[in-house]
């Protein structure tokens, strides 16, 4: 194998690192793309012998968005092994506790079940803010697709843009608004 | 003891010399007949040196056929190819039809191993247009943009959403109206 041929087998097999904003999105969707990012199942070269999946940086998974009544009715169980040790801990109470783990169990959830999924982990990074550490950052070559999109807060809107937004009629002076 | 020789090897198909394109050539270039004189195993091999193998070697100047002639061993032929293999055969009782048959067989081989094909088709031109990277086909912009980019993160809007349209429908019927001023007032003067 000539230098050159060696070069683009390094090149073929090169680990990306992608990065995704968690921001408004439903963990347990973005999951699905992401655990197939981990694993590699996105490239051709694909074989489950084949050690040729990518690294993902997730950020602002303290503000994903749970569908429906998610927050208030996902249980997460735990039990400690001894007579009465289990627990359920509830969506809200867990994302309280560490922002970063509804996430990372929504995609340990979609790997598939085995030792590899250790392994697999590893390749993902989760931080709740948008703060990313800059030896992480500078490895990053690709960016993937929010699957919803983010919808703007009332924040966001300028006194002027609330001003001039279409109104089907105006509060009378008296009104007294709760 | 190793269990190697219990097993189908296991291999890719190839074609000596480009499949025969330019010309043919008989891959075979010796056959050996071990067999005995008195024995009645040998019997066919006998038959056949006696009736056929005059002609087939006519027939075949493109290798050689030796015949050795081994007391009281049981009869077997040898073929040598010219990718180096090398093929034994017992004629142990074999009859003469299926001598000229089995030789003839060996004849026309190409010499490739006896093996379970892995993949059943080969080429020597794997892919023309090279082989694949993740940064084959990937926009040359990257290179230049700075991580995370909001631009490549949104997701891909089709169709405008509620408020978009309710928008676009209050400044349509704005519109609307202020031609209606207009024309009104046009009419009064």
């Amino acid at each position: 194998m000539s230098a050159y041929e060696r070069v683009k087998q390094w090149n073929t097999f090169a680990r990306i690192w992608h990065i995704y904003d968690a921001k408004w999105q439903n963990p347990f969707d973005s999951a699905k793309v992401i655990s197939k990012h981990i694993q590699g199942l996105h490239k051709p070269i694909y074989h489950p012998l084949n050690n040729c999946g990518d690294h993902v940086i997730v950020f602002n998974s303290r503000h994903i968005a749970l569908p429906g009544y998610e927050w208030k009715k996902r249980a997460y169980f735990h039990h400690t092994g001894y007579p009465g040790g289990a627990s359920w801990t509830l969506a809200w109470q867990l994302h309280e506790i560490n922002p970063t783990l509804v996430m990372q169990k929504a995609v340990k959830w979609e790997l598939p079940r085995g030792l590899s999924k250790f392994g697999l982990m590893a390749r993902l990074h989760i931080f709740p803010d948008e703060e990313i550490p800059e030896e992480l950052l500078k490895n990053v070559t690709s960016q993937l697709r929010q699957l919803r999109p983010v919808p703007r807060t009332l924040d966001s809107y300028s006194d002027k843009e609330i001003e001039e937004f279409p109104k089907v009629m105006d509060y009378p002076n008296d009104y007294i608004l709760k | 003891m190793s269990k190697t020789h219990l097993y189908l090897r296991t291999g890719f198909p190839r074609a000596p010399l480009a499949n025969g394109l330019g010309r043919y050539m008989c891959q075979v270039k010796r056959i050996t007949i071990k067999f005995c004189k008195s024995h009645g195993s040998s019997r066919g091999v006998r038959d056949f040196i006696e009736t056929d193998m005059i002609d087939f070697v006519k027939q075949n100047p493109e290798f050689v056929l030796y015949l050795k002639p081994r007391r009281h061993h049981s009869p077997h032929l040898i073929a040598e190819y010219l990718n180096g293999e090398k093929f034994h055969m017992s004629f142990h009782n074999f009859n003469r039809e299926e001598i000229s048959k089995w030789v003839n067989l060996m004849k026309t081989r190409a010499g490739a191993p006896i093996m379970a094909y892995r993949k059943l088709g080969h080429t020597d031109n794997p892919s023309i247009q090279g082989v694949w990277s993740p940064f084959a086909n990937q926009d040359t912009s990257l290179n230049v943009t700075s991580f995370p980019n909001e631009k490549l993160s949104r997701k891909f809007q089709t169709e405008p959403t509620a408020t978009e349209l309710l928008l676009e429908m209050f400044k349509k019927q704005q519109l609307e109206d202020s031609e209606a001023n207009e024309s009104k007032e046009e009419e009064s003067k």
